[in-house]
């Protein structure tokens, strides 16, 4: 167990790494620099920024600082949105929003999704799985800007006489209610059509022949035998939608104006603040690598067929 | 393991036809099998893969899948009409009085489960009553009884934990859980090493003399029938083509596919380097089963009425039948025979 | 043969009982030794239905994909076609039709509602949309562009001095007083008074957005731009997905332990960060090599424009993962199948198995596969674009729509739902058919 915990962690921490550089070395391609916008500056005036922030070293030695900076947890400072704040610190006043939302969505998607993957190959063939699917076919083929929108006209003042909830994030409980609901849908679609076809892909298993010719109760074959088989490869799509989730926050938080870390991730981009940028990208990187990693984890402690002690595989 | 002594008819198969019908048509998996075991008794059901011979087992515990469907015949169980039986009555029925276990041992325990949860699963399934104690103690009981030592920690393990004989040993010990009067081994060595097999096949033998069920077993192989039946159905195409006490299929074969399968038996005391002679050919296509025997475009005496008409059975011996029309011919040459010795008897009366 | 011990009782099994009073009616001849050829024609080989027509009979049977098929086609032709039905460019900015309604009232009744309006109201107000519009154009003529917050700021002021004048008559009110209809589809004053003088002109008929271009071109255009983008990421990602799979599959061994380990890593990258990260920072750079000269190269550039290759870039470097997996996959089960085949030792039959079982199997799945990155491709573009990091303007994608739009959901909420209902419809009616082909291409269905 030690040695394959220890493997993924190795695995995650290079990945990371990977990533670390790739964003540090796109933003260095880039032609011009953040000083352009502003109000021609002078080349003494562009040189006195550029020995400031470090960008007068060599692209190398730059990367290598900047890593050591990261180790230190030293992020950077803004250079244009908010200019020298720590990009740590607008990161953790930021970051707390756009959290609550996506875990909030992830977790009804999967309190929803997967119980009705289960109801629909539990009721296989009839109308309630036809129903289900429909739903769940249109829910993965909405865009989440699309459900956003479709929600935010609806619901927050499109249709005055529907108007429930704010249109604009004021933080309170309200405020969060359509935006987590258009977060997790899709991923309570995706789940809830993984969790049937791995339910099916169980019901069809030779195990469950035994099950039957033990002459136990269908109820008891559906949700004892298969539900829990059919469990375990849905865990496996949990990592990549949360990653899908966070990242898809980044819509739902520019629709809802939520003042969140996705949407000034976006903001940033558009402004060409590198150390924002690359600390956001890190940041959010880092989490979900974690996420994934803790998912896998989880993944191989829920199958008792993974032999731990001999590490995993 | 008091079982109380029956004898006589445990089960009666009459006619029985199973039809798959699938987008492209109807597939006549079974075309018509009967026969009949008694309690106490060893049936085999030989055959090439796609025979129909899982599916005729399959049927007869109810577990056929759709699109498969019983289009004909009947099942007697201990004088029940198996087919007339609900879905809840089916429930009851397997693994009480039929038990069934299956290939790959490897495949057909769950694995997220433990065995002990998976052997009291199928005690409670059919006794509510029983306490948890009860039932594990029965379960392991059981497990001893199969010839699986150190009980108490297997009952902890997963299937995984196991190797492959084990996990057929434990599949037997679930299915004999309840005490069943019949039980259905579909290919229970087939996926196992040889060792393990001969220990698997001693384990049944011995079982059978303890509880005096009757057993159904399939399996490809007749090396395995020989060493556990006490009468073999061959199977070909879903037709029932021979069937008697082992000891006339082995030596007095009536069916040229029978021939066949034997000959392409492996033999240890074979004299010579004899060569397994395989049997040419493959089997039909089920979709459209011609009319005529359906082992007649392999069979090396086919004759032209073969390719026309299926053959009707022909008793050869004591309970031993084969559908052949060389068995046919040999009768109607036999009769002849008679006739002449008959008629020239007559004459000798006559004078 | 062996001899047999004859018995006068026949079966008592017997299921062909009538057939055996008839044996003594056979002829001799019956008993005749069958030859090969008759054997042969026994065996009525069943019309072999070839893999694509057996496929083919079911996709036909499947309803749904056949319908989502006719709908992927139509929406294609919208795309494709329209844009040469529609006498408007998509950059063509109509005068005069700005912030045109898909509906219009007729000269008459516009000059009622006028007269009504000005009647009842004589300050003039804006609506927070109009003032947003105003604050825009100013910003633009001093080179700045607007950022939400502001335009939120500006709408609230607006809302809170809508609210004061409260002697405010809209021109809805007017309509609503003088029960005015509106007829179908918009036509700008000046194209009104032109059809009055007898000329035809083509209406907009989803009416036109802020700068006066017309929303139906548009769409068409962001549907082409969405359906060539599936398409290409499809491709780069089989083209890739294939090389890399069959060189891992193929080899084994150290190398294929080693590429698989970069595929790992690859799966655990979040993709849509590096998409968006790679969206804003490879367009600069193709946006300077696009200014670098004149040759073939940046010409290509310029027609699909530095974001759109951004994200065929970001696709071919991301999402090829999948298809290499399937695809290595296949390739190791073919060198196994390759080998059970020569152990038995039938070479002529090594062939045919590939032909039969090995090659619908792998091509089905690579098929769906490929197919199914289509909806995938769109998806993601449509995402970035809404984020503001798809196509560059002029050029529009359906993201990129309904992302212009939002800012004024409320007042012209079609802006937003025509583009974002084709975008969907065309995403779910792929995702249908590809499940469809899905279930046509499995052989393991197949019974």
């Amino acid at each position: 167990m030690a040695k394959y915990v220890l493997k993924r962690v190795l695995m995650a921490v290079l990945t990371l790494l990977i990533v670390t550089c790739l964003t540090f070395l796109l933003m260095n391609a880039i032609p011009g620099n953040p000083w352009l916008s502003e109000k021609t500056p002078t080349q003494a005036t562009i040189d006195a920024l550029n020995e400031k922030y470090g960008l007068d070293k060599p692209v190398i030695v730059q990367l290598g600082l900047y890593l050591e900076d990261l180790l230190h947890g030293d992020f950077g400072v803004s250079i244009k949105m908010q200019k020298d704040r720590p990009v740590l610190d607008i990161i953790t006043s930021m970051f707390p929003v756009s959290a609550t939302i996506g875990v909030i969505a992830i977790l009804w998607a999967i309190l929803v999704g997967v119980p009705l993957g289960c109801l629909a190959a539990y009721k296989r063939g009839t109308w309630v799985d036809s129903l289900l699917r429909v739903i769940c076919t249109i829910g993965i083929s909405m865009p989440g800007f699309v459900v956003a929108t479709i929600l935010l006209y609806l619901l927050a003042g499109g249709i005055p006489d529907w108007k429930i909830f704010p249109t604009i994030f004021v933080g309170t409980w309200q405020s969060y209610i359509l935006p987590c609901a258009a977060l997790g849908f899709y991923p309570m679609c995706y789940l809830s059509r993984q969790t049937r076809t791995a339910m099916l892909d169980s019901i069809n298993q030779e195990y469950i022949k035994t099950a039957r010719a033990k002459g136990l109760k269908n109820r008891k074959i559906v949700f004892k035998h298969a539900l829990r088989n059919a469990l375990i490869p849905v865990i496996t799509y949990l990592g990549p939608q949360i990653a899908f989730t966070l990242c898809g926050g980044f819509v739902v938080e520019t629709v809802f104006s939520i003042p969140g870390l996705g949407r000034y991730f976006v903001q940033s981009i558009q402004n060409r603040d590198y150390p924002l940028i690359m600390g956001t990208t890190i940041f959010l990187a880092a989490f979900i690598i974690v996420m994934n990693l803790l998912v896998d984890l989880l993944y191989k402690l829920v199958d008792p067929r993974i032999n731990l002690s001999k590490g995993g595989n | 393991m008091e079982e109380k002594q029956k004898t006589g008819k445990l089960l009666e198969v009459k006619d029985l036809h199973v039809s798959f019908f699938t987008p492209a048509g109807e597939v006549k998996a079974v075309g018509g099998i009967s026969y009949d075991l008694n309690y106490d008794e060893v049936m085999g059901i030989v055959g090439e893969s796609g025979s129909g011979k899982s599916v005729e087992a399959y049927s007869i515990i109810g577990l056929l899948q759709s699109p498969g469907k019983v289009v004909g015949g009947s099942i007697t169980l201990e004088g029940e009409d198996v087919l007339a039986k609900s879905k809840s009555e089916m429930i009851e029925l397997r693994g009480n009085k039929v038990a069934m276990i299956f290939q790959n041992p490897m495949t057909c325990l769950n694995p997220v489960y433990t065995i002990g949860n998976q052997l009291i699963e199928a005690l409670k399934a059919h006794d509510k009553q029983v306490s948890k104690e009860e039932a594990a103690k029965r379960a392991m009981e059981m497990l001893e009884l199969v010839g699986i030592n150190n009980v108490e920690k297997r009952m902890k393990q997963y299937p995984h934990e196991l190797s492959g004989g084990m996990r057929q040993r434990v599949m037997i010990a679930m299915g004999l859980i309840c005490h069943p009067q019949l039980l259905i081994a579909d290919e229970p060595t087939t996926a196992l090493d040889v060792t393990i097999q001969a220990q698997i096949l001693e384990l049944m033998k011995e079982l059978q003399k303890k509880t005096h069920m009757g057993i159904i077993f399939i399996t490809h192989n007749l090396g395995v029938v020989a060493e556990i039946c006490d009468k073999v159905s061959v199977m070909y195409a879903g037709k029932m083509v021979e069937q008697g006490p082992v000891d006339d299929i082995f030596y007095k074969p009536g069916h040229p596919y029978t021939m066949g399968l034997l000959r392409s038996m492996p033999r240890v005391d074979a004299e010579s380097y004899e060569r397994l002679i395989p049997i040419e050919g493959t089997p039909v296509d089920m979709l459209n089963p011609p009319e005529g025997c359906p082992f007649a475009p392999r069979c090396e005496y086919a004759m032209k009425i073969c390719l026309q008409k299926m053959p009707p059975y022909v008793e050869l011996g004591d309970n031993h039948r084969a559908a052949c029309w060389l068995r046919v011919q040999d009768q109607l040459n036999q009769q002849k025979q008679d006739k002449t010795a008959d008629t020239s008897k007559e004459v000798s009366d006559h004078e | 043969m062996a001899e047999k011990k004859r018995t006068k009782v026949l079966g008592s099994l017997q299921p062909d009982v009538e057939d055996i009073l008839d044996w003594n009616n056979l002829p001799e001849s019956a008993f005749e030794p069958a030859s090969t050829q008759e054997k042969e024609s026994f065996i009525q080989d069943r019309k072999s239905v070839s893999y694509w027509k057996d496929a083919w009979r079911r996709l036909r049977h499947n309803k749904v994909a056949m319908v989502a098929m006719v709908i992927v086609i139509l929406i294609a032709l919208f795309a494709f076609v329209g844009p040469f039905l529609v006498p408007y460019g998509y950059d063509e900015q109509i005068r005069g039709a700005n912030n045109l309604h898909p509906w219009h009232y007729t000269l008459e009744d516009q000059a009622r509602i006028n007269a009504y309006m000005e009647e009842h109201n004589n300050v003039s107000n804006l609506t927070p949309d109009e003032a947003v519009e105003q604050a825009k154009a100013e910003a633009a003529a001093r080179g700045e562009t607007l950022s939400r917050v502001e335009e939120a700021k500006i709408r609230a002021n607006a809302k809170s001095s809508q609210g004061s004048g409260n002697t405010k008559v809209t021109e809805a009110d007017a309509i609503a007083a003088l029960g005015i209809s509106a007829k179908p589809f918009g036509y700008s004053s000046d194209e009104l008074q032109r059809m009055a003088n007898g000329e035809s002109v083509f209406p907009h008929v989803f009416g036109c957005d802020t700068h006066g271009r017309d929303i139906m071109v548009r769409t068409m255009i962001g549907a082409r731009v969405s359906m060539i983008v599936g398409i290409c990421c499809a491709l780069i990602v089989l083209v890739i997905g294939a090389i890399y799979g069959s060189i891992s599959g193929y080899c084994g061994g150290k190398v294929d332990a080693v590429m698989q380990r970069i595929v790992e890593i690859i799966y655990t990258i979040p993709e849509v960060l590096i998409i968006l990260l790679l969206g804003a920072t490879l367009k600069p750079i193709f946006e300077e090599f696009q200014n670098s000269g004149d040759g073939p190269l940046q010409q290509l550039v310029t027609v699909l424009g530095p974001n759109l290759i951004a994200i065929f870039i970001a696709f071919g470097l991301l999402y090829w993962v999948t298809m290499s997996r399937i695809i290595r996959g296949q390739i190791l089960q073919l060198k196994q199948q390759e080998y059970v085949t020569a152990a038995r030792a039938l070479g002529a039959k090594g062939g045919r198995i590939i032909k039969r079982h090995l090659l619908p199997n792998c091509v089905g799945q690579i098929v769906t596969t490929t197919f199914l990155q289509i909806p995938s491709a769109i998806f993601t573009e449509s995402f970035l674009s809404f984020l503001g990091m798809g196509v560059s303007a002029p050029m529009t994608s359906l993201g990129s729509m309904c992302s212009d739009a939002l800012s004024g959901l409320t007042s012209y909420p079609y802006r937003l739902f025509i583009p974002a209902a084709i975008l969907s419809v065309m995403i779910l009616c792929l995702n249908l058919f590809g499940d469809g082909l899905r279930d046509a291409l499995d052989p393991r269905l197949k019974k």
